[in-house]
């Protein structure tokens, strides 16, 4: 399967947080200062971590870029030890980035229109991707859906840029349901889907894209210790009954090569043993 | 040379850091972040007679007291290694530890007959120990009898150093680590990954049952001991080669920082450097004062 990276000029820096956004409790937009600037492509990746953390949280978290060049950022969500000191983060903080990593969205095809659909914090890639799309001249089209309103961090941004249609599962905000429910009534033979967020969101758009026969890519989102293909310890069930690993072959991949039946809908599979990867 | 080289039996060493197996692929892929070369060496990933797929999803979470992992030695098997990788770390003059595991002693004996043929493989690391797949692995490690066996076949296929990782799930790790000796091995690994749950909250469980085994070890046998669990730092390195180790691995440190290695490597020389010492007269200083 030869989806491999690209070799950019990833390198590992130290940078002082410059300023820290909060979206309501769970949501932060770390921004960074980066004066030498960053390469970073929209759907590509840093490893993160506060360089002051000492001893634990151990290993780096693997984040999108919501931006790139001298100051880039990115958007998390509070759900662990290291995504809680992200959040408490002050400016000055230094944070050991590294990166860019894995490999970008593919750009749409001539005359088909991208389709973003993001679920919650997997706004990131698509709302990076989005600016570059307006950039250039065009306006997407956006499906942003979340569990209520308090789940749709920067959709504001994304509807300044896009034709935006948001969802919520209560009802709190757009249309009440699924982004899929939007999804059905919106595509057509020219569309062209880029999808992030939760897998059961992204299989199911998956499978709709592949029943429509319109191309799809998918972000890739796993637990991951090193980001550059050495630990193993982020591989995606492929259709052909074999791995691929979302930092090296992803994390933006065809949704096609994807077998979300045996990702991580599965019963969890605990690993068990402590150091080192075997 | 700036006091840091050390002797692993035959084997000589530019430096006691080197990287563990599993922690640092093939070697190459670090090659962007610093001069792998420097090292003392690097343990390759887990070689065996086929490639292998791994485990499924999920393979690592992490906790207090390090990462848990159950990979299930997923790696390009060792014709593609010597026909794709070899070529190229043989070429940057990498000192290169080849680390195999079988589920037999004739697939490790197949192995080794396989490496033997190509130069560029400066010692072979046996993973007696891995407990992370059903069959094979572990069980060598925690008999005397079966890992005195395994190190005597493989010691009678190849000229190399043989070094044999032990298990720190071995009833007697002493035992098993004397055997290994007198079958052979040309110096002992210790210790393999733990089987484990997270229990402590503030102290790196990993380290210190490593060194704990690494100084019983280095005083059971009259081999090298390779130290690896836990050394993240170079204070943690000389930890252990002031038990006795003659060299150490840095594992899962290089994760989270790719230069990791590298960083022990440099902390040595500047600590040798600066208390007029050398990394030999530092192994075992901790035992007879």
């Amino acid at each position: 399967m030869e989806h491999t990276a690209p070799m950019a000029a990833r390198r590992m820096i130290t940078a002082p947080l410059l300023h820290r956004e909060s979206i309501g409790a769970s949501y932060h937009v770390l921004t960074f200062d980066v004066p030498e600037g960053s390469d970073a492509q929209p759907g590509q990746f840093a490893m993160v971590r506060g360089a002051e953390w000492g001893d634990a949280p151990l290993l780096p978290r693997p984040m999108s870029y919501l931006t790139g060049g001298t100051t880039p950022s990115i958007l998390i969500k509070v759900i662990g030890e290291g995504t809680l000191r992200m959040g408490r983060a002050e400016p000055g903080e230094p944070f050991t980035l590294l990166g860019p990593l894995g490999n970008t969205w593919r750009p749409p095809s001539r005359n088909r229109r991208p389709v973003l659909v993001a679920g919650g914090v997997g706004i990131a890639p698509l709302l990076y991707f989005a600016k570059q799309i307006a950039a250039d001249g065009a306006t997407p089209l956006s499906i942003y859906g979340g569990r209520s309103s308090r789940d749709l961090p920067l959709e504001d941004e994304l509807s300044e840029i896009s034709e935006t249609h948001l969802t919520t599962e209560d009802g709190s905000r757009g249309t009440r349901g699924r982004v899929t429910d939007v999804l059905e009534s919106l595509l057509d033979a020219g569309s062209e889907v880029y999808t992030c967020g939760p897998d059961r969101m992204m299989a199911a758009v998956a499978a709709i894209c592949a029943k429509r026969d319109v191309p799809c890519q998918v972000s890739l989102e796993t637990p991951m210790a090193c980001g550059y293909g050495v630990c193993l310890g982020c591989p995606v069930p492929t259709t052909d009954g074999g791995y691929l690993y979302a930092c090296m072959n992803g994390p933006c991949i065809d949704a096609r090569l994807v077998d979300f039946s045996r990702s991580d809908h599965a019963p969890r599979k605990v690993a068990t043993t402590a150091g080192g990867a075997k | 040379m700036n006091g840091s080289n050390v002797r692993i039996g035959e084997l000589d060493l530019a430096n006691p850091v080197l990287t563990a197996s599993g922690c640092f692929g093939y070697g190459l892929e670090y090659d962007e972040f610093f001069d792998v070369a420097t090292l003392g060496g690097i343990c390759t990933k887990g070689l065996s007679l086929e490639p292998r797929l791994g485990n499924p999803p999920e393979r690592i979470c992490e906790t207090p007291a390090g990462m848990l992992n159950a990979i299930g030695l997923a790696n390009v098997g060792v014709e593609n290694f010597c026909t794709v990788k070899l070529p190229t770390l043989r070429e940057r003059g990498v000192t290169v530890v080849a680390n195999i595991f079988a589920s037999s002693v004739a697939d490790f004996v197949k192995i080794t007959e396989r490496l033997e043929a190509e130069d560029g493989v400066h010692a072979i690391e046996l993973n007696v120990s891995c407990p992370n797949v059903t069959v094979g692995g572990i069980e060598f490690g925690k008999d005397p009898k079966l890992a005195s066996e395994v190190t005597r076949a493989v010691r009678q296929s190849t000229k190399r150093p043989v070094w044999v990782k032990m298990s720190p799930e071995a009833g007697d790790i002493l035992a098993v680590g004397r055997a290994c000796e007198e079958a052979g091995a040309d110096a002992l690994t210790a210790i393999n990954t733990i089987r484990g749950m997270s229990i402590d909250i503030n102290t790196r469980r990993l380290r210190l049952v490593a060194l704990r085994i690494v100084w019983d070890l280095c005083g059971a046998v009259s081999i090298p001991v390779i130290a690896i669990g836990g050394i993240a730092t170079w204070q943690h390195a000389l930890e252990f080669i002031m038990a006795g180790a003659s060299a150490v691995q840095v594992g899962t440190a290089s994760f989270s920082d790719p230069c990791a290695a590298k960083h022990v490597m440099d902390g040595i020389a500047a600590f040798c450097s600066q208390n007029e010492t050398t990394v030999a007269d530092l192994i075992g200083a901790a035992r007879s004062s």
